[in-house]
């Protein structure tokens, strides 16, 4: 299966569009902020980006997922919007039943822009709801108030949309454990299908960082991440929510399915600024990305600026920075430290691994069946540090 | 009375206090002698380890040869032996002061003179040397030359008018400086045709050349070809070659009575070599040696442990080069179950130590672990037989145990009046005996002397003392030797496990305290593991004191990675990496400063 992974093309494109009415001050993905002019060259670029990424191969039956990310790809007309779309099935073929999920903010969503999304095929949208909470929105610096996210989704549910998702952020300094869970409960009474629960994190270079060096902004606590991640699982359950991963919840079924191909360790195109590709080696030779000898795989990543990226698509037809070839011991740790992050768990292979997840398992942090390894809802809170002693199994006391 | 040959000769030392411009001087003589360009000055020519440099200290003597055309018309020979300048290397500075007839005394015109600076003065005056006191950095703003003009006349005796205002900086008064080494420093006494007496006051290693030994020659002559015996160590060489410091080494035909200078004679170690020993003609040996030699042992010993297993090899070596060039560190190969294998090393104290590890870490690039440190006790067992331990982990059970001594010191401290009661309280508290106290007169010092048992002070007792006395006070110690005292192993149990390399002796009085602060400040810095480690220190297996290290929390990044799986994976090899540096008992991990954490309690 692996094998035929490694020469087939991905399945998965991920399309990052990167304009921004506002600058959230915690967030570091590559935006562009509220140039409207660009729209259109971008989007053509990215189409001449994807012509090109077509020489990798077209998958047998289509791309299972296409996902439009950001930045806000909503805020694009509808018209450019569809020019991706028919770009994607140019190159690669979409497949009957293929996910495609568009992200947007609830600024400015009416249930007639839902349904033109709709119409023209986006069949999962994933909202950045954050907070309803006016207090943590401002604190965020978002550009909507909890009443506009609130219509936001409504307008969703009104255009008849099903699955879509709500993007949460928790442990906002200042913001109770309890005003976070009166939050989430309504958002999930609203009836999301899917749920994303971020932590508040201070990514270095991002303004929020900048404001906690400086002391003007107090830096989340230890106690909120827990109790609120805590909290975050237990509602998301009673509404039928399953934690499927350590920060997504869906109803089963409704799991995003390019997410899960992510930590799977499946391949997937990325095309557009700051966008991550990952390809088997066959695929990316064909793309004259050249792997080491050695390699199992093949991970990009493109330019980040907007407007660099355009001069290098003009010039060459592709928006690549860098990329690193795999190595089989680093595929495996990827597969290892990806796969403890779902609820389903990992098989794991190295005896030494296996023996110190039994350990973790008397603790209570794991449950061990044959060579399947999963995080018990303890095991989850501490994850990172698990997956470091299981990694390290060699070195690590825990396991000795 | 000084020959015809000696008479024009001058040798002498500088001590001062750290920046109050010894360096700094050093190389005005240097440049107004003509010994080196002002071209080929680097700063501060006589501290050449850059550790030297930094730490402001001289931690090897040094020693160098001038011309110097006085107003006399004559042409006179310094020598300037630069000393090492800190209590674990008092042995090492008194020698060097034998080696000389007189010293220059520099003092900071905007600070006055410092108690260290006076432990010195008062080694060089029982010497019997000369002292010529230097008001430096007169050109700073607030220098107040007068007022330490009549300090040193108070404290030291010398009339006020004796001291020189110069400033090194500017090079004002230097020539007077060197016009006072003539006139007020007197030329060695000796007789080149007596039998050979000369004092080794240093020596160090040269890849190229083995041995070079610095000596001061007292009596007789030594040439390439003398036969020469240690009268000390009794090794005997041939001598290969005889040379002076220009400060490169010279060749020369022969060092007579009153020169300084070098010898290379084939001597493969340090330690045949011996700082304070007297070298003497094998065919015509002198009928006793100088006085004041005295065997240079180790007085705290800890253990050194790479952090990476792998390096043991490199450790070794390193330490072996080091010894090449240090008589006075001793090493063995030691075990221990927490942090595998390692070296024993003895130290001459604290500052020994620190040096040691820091060369070693920054020499040889080693990542090193260091145990807190110890002194040696003597064990009776009931059995009859005796040991000598300087690894608490080594004591006996309890039971098998007769007595333990340990060794005591006698500690004389120089400290002003007004700081007298916090110095003499820090002195009961590390059970300290009094056993004198007289002033110094005319001055407002306080010459106190304590016995005390030699463990208390290795720590941070000198730290003490310059806090409690607001760095005014100076210290030195003799080993006077063993006492039985009610001697205690306090161990640490992490998660149940006994810590080999924590382990410390005590007093028993002291055991629960020590021991309640030690587990703390390990609390403090054993960080939090998946699940909850008990710290516990322990006095022939009960329980004496306990922390808890709480279960960690939370550690897992719930953030949206995108399509970015390098990052993470990037993180995540950089975390394992670090993990690789950490020590694990049992199945806790525990860091580096852990096994220091004892010296750091603040008692």
């Amino acid at each position: 299966m692996i094998a035929e992974a490694e020469r087939g093309p991905a399945a998965g494109l991920y399309l990052h569009i990167p304009f921004c009415e506002t600058r959230c001050p915690y967030c570091d993905f590559a935006i562009h902020l509220g140039d409207d002019q660009l729209h259109r060259p971008y989007v053509e670029a990215v189409v001449r980006e994807l012509d090109f990424l077509a020489a990798s191969g077209r998958p047998p039956g289509g791309l299972q997922t296409l996902y439009l990310g950001g930045g806000t790809p909503g805020l694009l007309a509808p018209p450019l919007l569809e020019q991706l779309l028919r770009a994607a099935n140019r190159s690669f073929g979409l497949a009957d039943g293929a996910e495609i999920t568009l992200e947007a903010n609830p600024a400015g969503l009416s249930a007639a822009r839902a349904r033109g999304w709709i119409e023209l095929g986006f069949n999962r949208v994933s909202l950045g709801v954050q907070s309803l909470d006016d207090q943590a929105l401002r604190w965020l610096g978002r550009n909507h108030d909890g009443a506009t996210a609130e219509a936001a989704i409504g307008a969703l549910v009104q255009a008849g949309l099903e699955n879509f998702s709500c993007d949460l952020i928790y442990a906002v300094p200042g913001q109770s454990t309890e005003r976070f869970a009166a939050g989430l409960s309504r958002v999930l009474s609203l009836g999301p299908s899917h749920l994303s629960c971020y932590e508040l994190t201070v990514e270095p270079g991002t303004p929020l960082a900048r404001s906690v060096a400086a002391g003007r902004s107090r830096s989340p606590s230890e106690i909120d991440f827990a109790e609120q991640h805590r909290v975050a699982r237990e509602l998301a359950g009673e509404a039928g929510l399953v934690q499927y991963e350590v920060s997504n919840f869906a109803r089963p079924g409704r799991e995003s399915r390019h997410n899960l191909g992510y930590w799977q360790g499946g391949h997937y195109l990325g095309a557009g600024c700051g966008a991550h590709g990952h390809l088997g080696v066959g695929a990316a030779r064909r793309l004259a990305i050249e792997a080491e000898p050695s390699a199992v795989g093949v991970r990009y990543w493109n330019l980040r600026g907007a407007t660099t990226y355009l001069r290098q698509v003009a010039a060459r037809g592709d928006g690549r920075r860098g990329h690193e070839s795999i190595a089989p011991e680093q595929a495996e740790m990827e597969r290892v430290a990806c796969g403890l992050r779902l609820r389903a768990g990992v098989d794991l292979r190295d005896p030494a691994q296996l023996a110190g997840a039994r350990r973790l398992g008397q603790l209570g942090l794991l449950t061990v069946a044959g060579n399947r390894v999963a995080a018990t809802s303890r095991g989850v809170e501490v994850l990172d540090r698990i997956t470091l002693e299981l990694v390290s199994s060699s070195r690590s006391p825990v396991l000795a | 009375m000084a020959s015809q040959a000696t008479a024009r000769i001058r040798n002498f030392s500088i001590i001062a206090h750290i920046d109050h411009g010894k360096s700094t001087l050093a190389d005005r003589l240097l440049e107004l002698t003509g010994t080196v360009s002002a071209r080929d000055l680097t700063e501060q020519m006589l501290d050449t380890m850059d550790l030297e440099r930094e730490r402001g200290i001289t931690i090897k003597a040094q020693a160098v040869r001038m011309s110097y055309q006085a107003r006399d018309g004559q042409n006179y020979e310094f020598n300037l032996i630069d000393t090492p300048g800190h209590v674990d290397f008092a042995y090492e500075v008194s020698r060097a002061l034998a080696a000389c007839e007189g010293a220059l005394l520099v003092v900071d015109a905007s600070q006055g003179i410092e108690a260290q600076t006076l432990a010195n003065v008062y080694k060089a005056l029982e010497l019997g040397l000369e002292i010529v006191p230097v008001v430096n950095k007169i050109d700073l703003p607030q220098a107040e030359p007068e007022l330490v003009r009549e300090e040193i006349a108070r404290v030291i005796g010398i009339p006020a008018e004796r001291s020189i205002l110069a400033s090194a900086r500017t090079g004002e008064g230097v020539d007077l400086i060197l016009e006072a080494v003539v006139n007020g420093l007197p030329p060695p006494q000796g007789d080149s045709e007596a039998p050979l007496k000369a004092l080794i006051f240093d020596c160090k290693y040269d890849a190229y050349r083995g041995v070079v030994v610095y000596v001061r020659v007292k009596d007789g002559r030594l040439r390439s070809g003398t036969q020469i015996r240690m009268m000390a160590s009794q090794g005997t060489f041939t001598v290969d070659e005889v040379g002076i410091f220009r400060p490169a080494m010279v060749a020369v035909e022969e060092l007579t009575a009153g020169e300084v200078g070098y010898l290379i004679a084939s001597i493969r170690n340090v330690r045949d070599s011996k700082v304070g020993d007297t070298i003497t003609e094998l065919s015509r040996p002198a009928s006793e040696p100088l006085p004041g030699y005295r065997q240079v042992s180790p007085m705290v010993w800890a253990g050194l442990f790479p952090v990476d297993g792998d390096d043991y090899q490199g450790l070794k070596e390193a330490l072996d080069r080091l010894q090449l060039n240090d008589a006075a560190l001793t090493f063995e190969a030691e075990s221990s179950v927490a942090l595998g294998f390692g070296f024993r090393c003895g130290f001459l104290g604290l500052l020994h130590m620190e040096i040691v590890q820091e060369r070693l870490e920054r020499e040889f690039q080693l990542n090193l672990i260091t145990t807190a440190p110890s002194v040696a006790y003597r064990v009776a067992l009931r059995s009859g037989a005796e040991l000598e331990i300087d690894n608490p982990d080594q004591l006996p059970e309890v039971g098998l145990i007769e007595t333990i001594e340990e060794p005591r010191v006698k500690l004389e401290i120089v400290v002003p009046r007004e700081h007298l009661g916090g110095i003499m309280e820090l002195c009961q508290e590390r059970r300290g005996e009094f056993v004198q106290l007289e002033y110094q007169p005319p001055g407002e010092r306080a010459l106190l002397t304590y016995d005390l048992p030699l463990g208390e002070i290795i720590h941070d007792f000198y730290d003490q003392l310059k806090s409690r006395s607001r760095g005014y006070a100076s210290m030195d110690y003799q080993l006077t030797g063993y006492r039985a005292e009610q001697l205690v192993k306090l161990d640490v149990l992490v998660a149940g496990n006994r810590v080999d390399a924590l382990s410390v002796i005590v007093h028993r009085q002291q055991a629960s305290g020590q021991g309640r602060k030690l587990v703390q400040r390990l609390r403090e810095v054993i960080p939090r593991q998946l699940f909850e480690v008990a710290i516990q220190a322990a006095v022939g297996g009960k329980v004496i004191a306990r922390e808890t290290v709480p279960a960690l929390r939370k550690d897992v990044l719930a953030k949206c990675y995108g399509g970015d799986i390098t990052r993470k994976r990037k993180l995540l090899e950089k975390q394992r990496e670090g993990k690789q540096r950490m020590k694990r008992v049992g199945s806790v991990e525990i860091p580096q400063e852990a096994f220091m954490a004892v010296l750091s309690l603040d008692r």
